[in-house]
């Protein structure tokens, strides 16, 4: 699971409020290298959420890997930002689709309910009874 | 999952390798019987029809779990034959269809409803960025939409074995940071609202108990302007006069339901009624029946095969029953019974 996916993802189980962002505890995890895409990044950058993407970084152990306020799109359309290692383009990148979560749990922050993530696979499925009707 | 399609004509389909399948069940003309008998069981298939949204809980639990439990154990078997998508091809009427055409027709069939739909595909600004493939299999579909608009792809499955494969054939080809594969319920999914704008679900709409709720997620998790797209097995449309199908036709779709896990069966006009009442926008529906027929003697003939018996023969109960109820697919189709529809619309724009 990447963490764009996480900050896609959000809990409907009974008792939630929001059931967002879901809270991440790893087990294991590992980075898979790909080319960035500035575009995409540009496009996707409005639709995050910030402090729930920098919360799951720190729950990986990097709370070094992005900033506390995200990066402007000047920043990320900058001529060479691509290139630039460390630089805000590439950080962005690394976080949202480089880092992939193997094993660990998503936990609802409303209720505390546990959303186990196994092979790289979260499983959101609800026991009946904690589906709203 | 394969299914049989049905004429629309009057004409029933007899394409060559069919006819021995179609003459076995037979018409099973109910013969009248006057009196009690008669008056319950037209009640018994009220009641049948009317259930519909109101499966009991552990029913409804039995039907997740008895999904996962299929496509779990028949996925493998399935793409070793058929490949990575899991939906019918879409094919001009009438013509006889070979295993080689069979992936273009996949193919054609998502292209065949991304321009039923009216998706824009070539403005940058229009075209969409993130889809929702509900009921993704292996995520044939999600991958080919990422590659398509460029999109990010979220698919949505009940089986944790098509989950897995799904991201692992996203990573060989490429597409690990476009395409990912999570296991949720449709009728819960696990999304906030409005991110998505293309709602996708291929071929999955046969197994959601509760049509409403299921159409009211789409909506739900639709983006404003988003399109949806519905490609899904129905039962014919009730004439005017009816309340229900008939009760050979309850107990045709009876059978078949209970060796694919489908919960009961709805009429396309039955999904229109529904997104009117959500207020959906530019409803669409078209019946593809014909189009996807040819398909049928394909796949019979496929488990005819050797690969295709072995394949069967080790792959458990679950996904041999699925085979043998094929008959009566094609008995429902040849009957106008059952259909292949395509439903689409629109999530409102922003006020």
């Amino acid at each position: 699971m990447r963490l764009l996916t996480h900050n896609m993802l959000a809990s409907n189980a009974r008792g939630a409020v929001t059931g967002y962002p879901l809270k991440l505890q790893v087990v294991k995890w590992s980075t898979k290298e790909v080319e960035p895409n500035a575009d995409f990044l540009r496009g996707i950058l409005p639709k995050l959420d910030w402090p729930a993407l920098v919360a799951a970084t720190h729950a990986l152990g990097l709370p070094e890997l992005l900033p506390e306020t995200p990066p402007t799109d000047a920043e990320l359309s900058a001529e060479g930002a691509a290139e630039e290692e460390g630089g805000p383009l590439r950080r962005l990148h690394r976080a949202l689709l480089e880092i992939h979560i193997e094993e660990g749990t998503l936990v609802c922050p409303d209720t505390e309910r546990c959303f186990p993530i196994s092979r790289g696979v979260p499983n959101m499925l609800l026991h009946e009874d904690e589906v709203r009707n | 999952m394969a299914h049989v399609a049905a004429t629309t004509g009057t004409r029933p389909l007899h394409p060559p390798g069919l006819r021995y399948y179609a003459s076995r069940g037979g018409c099973a003309s109910a013969s009248p019987r006057a009196g009690i008998c008669t008056r319950r069981r037209r009640r018994e298939a009220t009641l049948a029809v009317r259930a519909m949204a109101q499966m009991s809980t552990a029913a409804a639990a039995g039907l997740k779990e008895g999904i996962a439990g299929l496509y779990d154990e028949s996925s493998g078997v399935w793409e070793s034959i058929w490949g990575d998508h899991m939906h019918h091809g879409f094919y001009d009427a009438g013509v006889a269809a070979s295993m080689s055409d069979h992936r273009r027709a996949q193919i054609r069939m998502i292209e065949e409803a991304l321009a039923f739909a009216a998706v824009p595909a070539d403005d940058p600004e229009k075209k969409p960025k993130s889809v929702v493939d509900v009921g993704c299999g292996i995520g044939g579909s999600s991958r080919y939409l990422a590659n398509k608009y460029g999109a990010q792809c979220y698919g949505i499955t009940l089986s944790p074995v098509q989950a897995e494969r799904g991201n692992a054939l996203a990573a060989e080809q490429g597409l690990s940071d476009k395409a990912s594969f999570q296991v949720a319920d449709a009728l819960e999914q696990p999304f906030p609202d409005g991110q998505f704008d293309l709602v996708w679900s291929m071929e999955s709409g046969e197994h959601m108990p509760d049509k409403r709720k299921f159409v009211s997620e789409l909506a739900r998790v639709a983006a404003p302007g988003a399109r949806i797209i519905i490609v899904t097995w129905c039962h014919r449309n009730l004439e005017p006069s009816e309340n229900s199908l008939k009760p050979d036709e309850l107990n045709l779709l009876k059978r078949i339901c209970d060796a694919y896990y489908l919960p009961d069966w709805c009429s396309p006009s039955d999904y229109v009624k529904i997104a009117k009442l959500l207020s959906l926008e530019d409803i669409r529906t078209a019946d593809w029946s014909e189009n996807v027929a040819p398909f049928w003697p394909a796949v019979i003939k496929s488990a005819l095969t050797w690969k295709g018996l072995t394949s069967l023969l080790t792959s458990g109960w679950k996904t041999i029953r699925g085979a043998l109820v094929m008959p009566l697919m094609i008995e429902g189709y040849n009957k106008g019974l059952i259909k292949f529809s395509i439903i689409t619309c629109r999530k409102p724009e922003a006020a």
